[in-house]
């Protein structure tokens, strides 16, 4: 198999805060393959959104990469100057579509002259040539070419929204990034989105890095799947995999806080707590405290990323008990175990 | 007809409408105040029979409605009046001077606006820093003193102790004469006496945009348009041009009002420099009750708010097509 598109190995990004240094990201791995539709999920806070910036070069004044490294088609780039990113990377081999597209459209600039400076900033191509690039991609999207000249307040939100991706993709890149693409938009539009996102893999080979906090859109629509909780990846793999054995206690409970259409009566799970804010080093499991299976190894030490099951080589979970917890929660649910097993034991 | 042309010529009647109210508003207001410009003649021991005399003959025993109908109608045929005062046409004695106030304080203002609006972007867009917090204090520290006293210390620093510039006048006595009346303004002599007086508007009134323009910056350096910039990769300068668009129009809110606020307030600077604005000459004609004279200086003052108001109205559209009237 040819080498990833994207591969991030142990990454670790800390925020400068008033409180210390917050770890957004402790140690984070995984790789997206050309073409392929990852899923980066998580609650608010998680880490997934600072990761996604991190490849792009785009993390807040105070933020900074504190180990780990990124390597896209092979080229290590966590170290890359701005100058660097901008003629190498950004927009022609990683876009962006933004969380907010409703805002984030810049409303005092027409859409063609936001593609503009884009695209002198980041190729030689001629102002005729970039508004050929983004009518071709106005036309992908279904907005009528001859709006490219419009202000961003003259589209409805849905089009402001397809209007955002058309910028993403105008100078053709590998990778999309988008950062929660679909959370302001009715079902309908969030349907339509992934049809356009859908038509690009097919016919562009564009590789897709989904961040959401929905579950359930990631195991519809990507083939691998990363679960992060407070700034480690709990759990990643195919999306089958970790759909059908998953072995981390969040990326099961996880899973089974979102409804199911198939089990329309099936009780909702609930994560009880929050994510805690971690400053300085990461020195245990960041699920510990919300966890019912947490045993003292668990509050010791971070569990490494390790493969298991064998269904998917990437399938790995950083748990020190994945192999029994699934099992655990199949039987008893969520509560504590060791209580249960001792009684069952007793009845025994 | 276009909507934009409807929409000119509505504000337009508008306006027109508005600085009626506004003469009509002046002309009673000034009457009300007891007294009239006999009153210091009467303070000074001038019999009654002869103020009453001067009160007829300048007109002022008639009933309100013929004198407002007077002063109408000789102002719709271009005639200010008279000042009883100075027993000079009107025109003639404000001209110089309101030009003299106008071309000291609207470059100055316009200076300020740009200077402001200049530092407050830089202030605004490194939120947090040693320089958001602590920039900005010289300017409002500055600005919180009042005019005379800068005024002061500017003469007394860069006049009397450095002797850069001359302490006061708008230009030396017993200059070369000029053949046009624009003529002196052009002069170096002119340029020498006009830096201090200057420097005393801008240090005056430097801290409005800067601070408008500041909370603007940060607010829009918030904004997920921004952010979006930032990722897209567009160098910092490009970024910042985008975000003081954004962030000056409240700065050009503010601008026009501002201006004309200072037309009528820097008669402190001018006092101590001794520039031969409108600002005293206004100050003497209020506590002299000339009528002719305060009403028309004020309806120019208001005529300014109110016409450049109208004209930031249209510059919006420019800037912000969310609220360009579309043809």
């Amino acid at each position: 198999m040819s080498r990833p598109l994207l591969e991030i190995e142990d990454l670790t990004i800390r925020y400068e805060t008033d409180g210390g240094d917050l770890t957004a990201v402790s140690n984070a791995s995984f790789s997206v393959d050309e073409g392929e539709f990852f899923g980066l999920a998580g609650e608010s806070g998680s880490g997934k959104s600072t990761t996604a910036k991190a490849i792009i070069g785009g993390l807040d004044d105070n933020g900074w990469i504190d180990g780990g490294t990124i390597r896209y088609r092979g080229e290590e780039i966590q170290d890359f100057t701005d100058k660097e990113l901008n003629e190498k990377l950004r927009w022609k081999e990683v876009s962006w579509i933004p969380q907010s597209s409703m805002n984030s459209l810049d409303p005092l600039q027409r859409v063609s002259e936001q593609a503009l400076e884009i695209g002198r900033v980041h190729t030689d191509l001629s102002n005729e040539a970039i508004r050929e690039k983004l009518k071709e991609m106005f036309d992908v999207v279904g907005l009528q070419q001859s709006r490219i000249d419009d202000y961003p307040h003259q589209f409805s939100g849905g089009m402001q929204q397809r209007a955002i991706i058309a910028l993403a993709l105008f100078l053709e890149p590998s990778l999309v990034i988008a950062d929660e693409p679909t959370t302001a938009l009715d079902v309908i539009m969030q349907d339509q989105i992934f049809k356009y996102l859908d038509r690009m893999k097919d016919d562009a080979e564009i590789s897709l890095l989904l961040i959401t906090h929905d579950i359930s859109v990631i195991f519809e629509s990507c083939d691998s799947v990363a679960i992060m909780h407070a700034s480690q990846i709990a759990e990643r793999g195919s999306t089958t995999a970790v759909h059908d054995n998953p072995r981390h206690p969040y990326a099961f409970m996880f899973k089974e806080a979102f409804p199911d259409i198939r089990e329309p009566s099936r009780d909702l799970e609930v994560i009880e707590g929050y994510p805690p804010e971690l400053i300085g080093e990461v020195s245990s499991c960041s699920f510990t405290d919300r966890c019912p299976w947490a045993v003292e190894e668990c509050h010791q030490s971070a569990p490494p990323l390790e493969p298991v099951g064998d269904d998917d080589a990437t399938h790995a979970a950083s748990c020190f008990r994945s192999d029994e917890a699934y099992e655990l929660y199949e039987r008893y649910g969520a509560t504590d175990p060791s209580a249960e097993v001792e009684a069952e034991q007793g009845g025994n | 007809m276009s909507s934009m042309k409807r929409y000119v010529v509505v504000r337009g009647l508008q306006t027109i409408f508005t600085l009626w109210l506004v003469l009509t508003a002046l002309f009673v207001m000034f009457r009300s105040m007891p007294g009239d410009f006999t009153s210091q003649m009467a303070v000074a021991g001038a019999s009654e029979e002869a103020l009453a005399a001067l009160r007829a003959q300048w007109g002022l025993d008639e009933p309100l409605y013929v004198q407002y109908w007077r002063y109408i109608t000789n102002l719709a045929q271009g005639n200010l009046g008279e000042s009883p005062v100075y027993r000079v046409p009107v025109w003639e004695f404000v001209k110089m001077r309101m030009f003299n106030t106008f071309i000291l304080v609207a470059p100055a203002m316009t200076f300020t606006y740009l200077l402001g609006a200049l530092i407050g972007t830089i202030t605004g867009s490194k939120r947090g820093s040693r320089l958001e917090k602590l920039g900005i204090i010289p300017v409002i520290g500055v600005g919180s003193f009042p005019a005379f006293f800068l005024s002061i210390v500017l003469v007394v620093v860069f006049a009397s102790w450095l002797n850069l510039f001359p302490t006061s006048g708008m230009l030396s006595a017993g200059g070369t004469e000029l053949e046009t009346w624009w003529g002196p303004y052009l002069t170096a002599d002119f340029g020498i006496h006009y830096v201090l007086p200057f420097t005393a508007v801008v240090c005056r009134y430097l801290f409005i945009p800067s601070l408008i323009m500041r909370t603007s910056v940060v607010e829009v350096m918030g904004q997920d348009h921004t952010e979006y910039h930032r990722l897209t990769g567009l160098p910092i300068g490009n970024r910042l041009r985008h975000v003081a668009k954004h962030a000056s129009l409240p700065v050009l809110t503010i601008y026009p009002v501002s201006l004309a606020r200072a037309l009528g307030g820097v008669v402190l600077i001018e006092t101590v420099f001794n520039w031969p604005g409108i600002g005293y000459a206004l100050v003497e004609a209020v506590l002299g009750r000339d009528y002719p004279v305060v009403q028309f200086v004020f309806f120019v003052v208001a005529a300014f708010v109110i016409i450049s108001n109208f004209l930031v109205d249209l510059l919006y559209g420019v800037i912000d097509p969310r609220i360009r009237v579309e043809d």
